[in-house]
């Protein structure tokens, strides 16, 4: 039977072959007899493959060592890198409140497109496609990924800020088309006042590379960061803490499955001591001029008011200002980028009588009743110095001085004390120095002394420059806060309260994290009775014939308060002029400082305005109006909010 | 009418069977997580089974039959294979700009594939009758270089060029293995070093060069052309001693591993089983492999000694070069896992391939008989 099998499946050639011998057996024997010695060597040649293969697949089990034991951990964590991605979620910020827990500034959410390069597996078409979305230019686009490029691979790229509903809707409708692209919802400022006190908030903007290299990781490149007041300031209480959120995502980028959430922390609200009708009050009254106005509680250093005119244009700062908008900023002769507050240095003109006077008592230079006589001028080593009122004050004592602010009567104070008995006063009552009011690039103003000449000027000091400063020209800078301290100081009998504008830290809960705790900076050099003598004269000028500040005076409250002019410049073909004629930067400041209610005072009020000439004209009527404002209960009424 | 003889069964290699079933089982279990959506086995995963079922059919119907037939029947093979070849370059469905496969309706054909095995019983054959004492001079190799040659240039021109390869490596082990004369081998070599660089340049296509200097520097550009070789890699080193577990290798489930069921099926289970895993496989597969070289020593004829040993370095290589580009050491080349990987034409091959061992092992008697 296997005879024919075999025949059968062995084709005819191989038959022919061998075809004298046909029967299995031999056939297969022939074979055999044939192979036989090379069949030996090929058997022995087959533990050399046993080997070879043996080696080879060892080299693989080392290399599997190698990727799977020694490099394990490594690529565990480069797989789940791979998948695991983690989403920030945005804090709400923390609100800024004003004294009386009304929101000045809250927050809108606003959207912005964000691309992950590392989801989208065809960079190309995603830029076209969202270049057709967005409305902008492919090339806009490109040039927001190459300022990315620095960044780590993974952070995405913001592609467009606040994008409308419209494009919102959209993208999420077409979310599956768009690999990669994601929508940010940020919490976004909305100023519910407008520009209201625009210099204290600030306003917040994009993350630059240096912040971002600053604070390291707490910050994603599409991040908002506070740029100025207290949103720079208070940044890290009001930003709250980011969420996270950890998905797997697929090679294309699509989430298959949350793993992990974790709830952002919402920023710290701040609730500030600053008013917001009296801070209304104060700026409207500045409208179209520049000035400060600072208003502060004389018993605890809270800043009721601190405007500084012309305001900022907040809205200009969402998203992101325009450059032709900042450079038109910059040139504004009104200078709205400087904080007048406390960046603003002017000479303090009579307000620095207050000065004079305290010295004159506390050096024993006067009583409140030595009398000089003003005769409209006097000489004093072959020149001549006036007073503001050519036709004189006649007999003139500490009153009647600070009252009809009469010049002569202070340069006899000031040459009698000397200017570094002037400034020993001066410094104990907080000009010459920062008031270490928590902002940024305060500026300290300047009291000089004989042995500052020298050092900054390598001349001795002269006689006739002790005058000048004794009525508050010369070389004197101030800036109006500390003015306003020096009114606090003066009010309170002595004591120079750090000016603060954070009443409390509240939290989301609505905790209050941290109260107000006011801080004594220092006292007055001089007795109490000298300040008391003084206010008495300030009461007098507000509240007598003659007195300069009469503008200010009150029906209900007893106000002191003095008006200063400060000269801008000393060139005499302007001197004659009447002052509406004088061209506007030649014009002098206007000061006037206040306290009330004089027999036991609570606040303070200073007001610059710049090149506003006269003191009882223009800067008088801003206090009064305040002073209306605040006693008279108007403060405690909230007109509609804008 | 084929009567059967009882020390066929007596002769068969139980082992041997065992542990080709083992592997298979591991394909399987790989295949199934490599395939499955989270809930349900893939059509693919049923596909394979199909074809497992088909394979033992063939394995059956070539263990009836006495594998010396080969001996006379090996240019029909040869003849159609080439034939198919031909076919496949001129109707064959492309993928991926390669025109690799013959559609037969039910399954799409690779005749590459069933071309490697062609070559083994052809070079098998050849070498059977060339009575050789001294080894073979280099024109005595001018008929086996031909023989090897067309399907070669062929399979190059589809172009594959692993496959390709993969009939020049078997050529090259045969002829090695039934000795050549040592200055045939050192003209051989010294013409390979000349022609080679010259092959770089004409012979490649671009991709496949890239795709070898991608090897050479694989984190050059991980999103492009370095993203297999990396994410293979990631795969395997992120499996650690023992594994993320079955059904939970993220490289492959989240499609971070590119053709995880085919090629790179490996990168899976090394992924979900670990070190431990990866080592066992290793040990099943040399095993397998060892038992065929064991057939290969028993066998009692030139024939099945060249035919055992042209099948498992059939098998060896196609494996070898597969985990090697796997784990990084190798550049990327179209190369399955035989056994392992899916893919319908490569395993019926294998298979096929298994079955002349087995048949070879079953009629060790015949001679022993004399």
């Amino acid at each position: 039977m296997k005879r024919i099998t075999l025949k059968k499946f062995i084709p005819t050639s191989f038959r022919d072959k061998h075809k004298q011998d046909l029967n299995q057996r031999t056939v297969i024997s022939r074979i055999h007899r044939m192979d036989e010695s090379e069949l030996q060597a090929l058997k022995r040649r087959t533990n050399i493959v046993i080997f070879i293969i043996l080696a080879l697949f060892g080299i693989l089990v080392i290399r599997l060592w190698f990727l799977q034991i020694l490099r394990g951990s490594q690529y565990l964590k480069m797989s789940e890198n791979n998948r695991i991605r983690l989403q920030w979620l945005p804090a709400p910020r923390g609100n800024i409140l004003d004294r009386n827990g009304r929101p000045l500034i809250v927050n809108r959410p606003y959207f912005n497109v964000t691309w992950n390069k590392e989801d989208a597996p065809d960079p190309e078409l995603i830029i076209r496609k969202m270049a057709a979305i967005l409305k902008v230019n492919v090339s806009e686009i490109l040039k927001r990924i190459r300022e990315a490029a620095d960044y780590p691979r993974h952070l995405p790229i913001l592609l467009k800020e606040d994008i409308d509903w419209p494009t919102l809707v959209y993208i999420e409708n077409h979310q599956y088309e768009l690999p990669g692209i994601h929508i940010e919802t940020l919490p976004s400022r909305k100023y519910n006042f407008g520009n209201l006190a625009s210099h204290l908030v600030g306003y917040l903007g994009k993350i630059n590379e240096k912040e971002l290299k600053k604070f390291g990781d707490s910050y994603l490149p599409s991040d908002q960061i506070g740029k100025m007041g207290i949103e720079r300031i208070y940044e890290k209480l009001l930003r709250g803490e980011k969420g996270r959120r950890y998905v797997e995502v697929d090679v294309h980028g699509f989430e298959q499955r949350e793993i992990m959430e974790q709830d952002p922390l919402p920023g710290k609200d701040l609730k500030l001591t600053i008013d917001i009708n009296l801070q209304q009050t104060a700026e409207r009254a500045l409208q179209g001029k520049a000035g400060a106005v600072v208003m502060m509680d004389v018993n605890s250093g809270r800043l009721l008011v601190l405007a500084s005119s012309p305001p900022l244009q907040l809205q200009e700062f969402i998203g992101g200002i325009s450059s032709k908008n900042w450079k038109a900023m910059l040139n504004d002769p009104l200078k709205p980028f400087i904080n007048k507050t406390i960046q603003g240095q002017y000479p303090p003109g009579s307000t620095y009588k207050i000065i004079t006077a305290l010295a004159g008592l506390s050096e024993g230079a006067i009583t409140p009743d030595t009398i000089f006589n003003c005769a409209g001028s006097m000489l004093l080593y072959g020149r001549r110095y006036h007073c503001w009122k050519r036709s004189g004050h006649g007999a003139v004592n500490l009153k009647k001085a600070l009252r009809e602010s009469c010049d002569i009567y202070f340069y006899h104070v000031g040459l009698k004390v000397g200017v570094n008995n002037l400034a020993k006063y001066a410094i104990s009552m907080g000009l010459g120095r920062k008031t270490g009011i928590n902002m940024p690039n305060e500026k300290p103003g300047l009291v000089p002394t004989k042995s500052w000449k020298i050092r900054r000027y390598k001349q001795e000091w002269q006689e006739g420059e002790t005058m000048s400063v004794a009525i508050g020209q010369g070389f004197n800078l101030v800036t109006p806060l500390q003015i306003c301290e020096m009114t606090a100081t003066l009010a309170n009998g002595g004591t120079r309260y750090r000016p603060q504008f954070v009443e409390s830290v509240i939290d989301a809960d609505g905790k209050v994290v941290r109260g107000f705790r006011a801080k004594i900076d220092g006292h007055a050099l001089g007795s109490k009775h000298s300040l008391a003598l003084i206010r008495a004269g300030l009461v007098a000028a507000v509240n007598e014939k003659h007195g300069t500040g009469s503008v200010a005076k009150m029906k209900s409250i007893l106000v002191g308060g003095k008006t200063g002019t400060a000269q801008v410049v000393r060139l005499a073909q302007y001197r004659h002029l009447p002052a509406k004629d004088i061209p506007y930067k030649y014009r002098d400041h206007a000061w006037f400082t206040c306290f009330a209610p004089a027999g036991k005072p609570q606040i303070a009020i200073t007001v610059l305005v710049e090149h506003g000439r006269h003191g009882g004209s223009e800067a008088a009527p801003i206090a009064k109006a305040l002073l209306e404002q605040y006693f008279n209960g108007k403060a405690a009424k909230h007109p509609t909010d804008k | 009418m084929f009567r059967f003889d009882r020390r066929l069964i007596l002769n068969f290699d139980w082992i041997l069977l065992l542990t080709v079933l083992a592997v298979i089982g591991m394909g399987l279990v790989n295949l199934y997580s490599a395939t499955t959506n989270g809930y349900t086995s893939s059509h693919i995963f049923i596909k394979q089974i199909y074809f497992y079922i088909i394979g033992l059919g063939l394995v059956v119907t070539i263990i009836s039959v006495d594998y010396r037939v080969l001996i006379s029947w090996n240019y029909v093979f040869y003849g159609v294979i080439i034939l198919l070849l031909i076919m496949a370059k001129f109707f064959g469905n492309s993928a991926g700009g390669a025109q690799r496969w013959i559609n037969l309706g039910f399954f799409k054909l690779q005749p590459s594939e069933p071309a490697k095995l062609a070559m083994v019983i052809c070079l098998a054959s050849y070498y059977y009758r060339k009575d050789t004492g001294k080894g073979f001079s280099l024109r005595e190799l001018l008929a086996p270089g031909l023989l090897a040659g067309i399907p070669f240039v062929l399979i190059l021109k589809q172009p594959d060029l692993g496959t390709a390869l993969m009939i020049a490596m078997i050529a090259v082990s045969m002829t090695l293995f039934v000795k050549l004369r040592w200055s045939t081998l050192i003209i051989i070599i010294t013409a390979c070093m000349i022609i080679a660089p010259l092959g770089w340049k004409f012979a490649l296509k671009p991709y496949q060069q890239q795709r070898i200097e991608t090897f050479l520097h694989p984190e050059g550009d991980p999103l492009t052309t370095g993203y297999h070789i990396m994410q293979s890699k990631i795969a395997v080193g992120s499996g650690r001693a023992f594994g993320k577990g079955f059904l939970k290798g993220s490289q492959a489930h989240l499609d971070f591993l590119p053709e995880h069921h085919t090629d790179f099926a490996f990168s899976v289970w090394a992924e979900e089983f670990g070190f431990a895993g990866s080592v066992f496989f290793l040990a099943c597969y040399t095993f397998m492999l060892l038992l065929g070289l064991n057939i290969a020593l028993s066998a009692r004829d030139k024939f099945g000694v060249l035919l055992a040993f042209g099948i498992v370095a059939l098998i060896f290589w196609q494996a070898f070069i597969n985990l090697a580009m796997i784990l990084g050491l190798l550049p990327v080349v179209g190369m399955p896992l035989p056994l392992f990987s899916y893919g319908g034409s490569s395993l019926l091959t294998n298979m096929a391939g298994l079955g002349i061992l087995f048949n070879i092992r079953m009629r060790r008697f015949m001679v022993q008989t004399t």
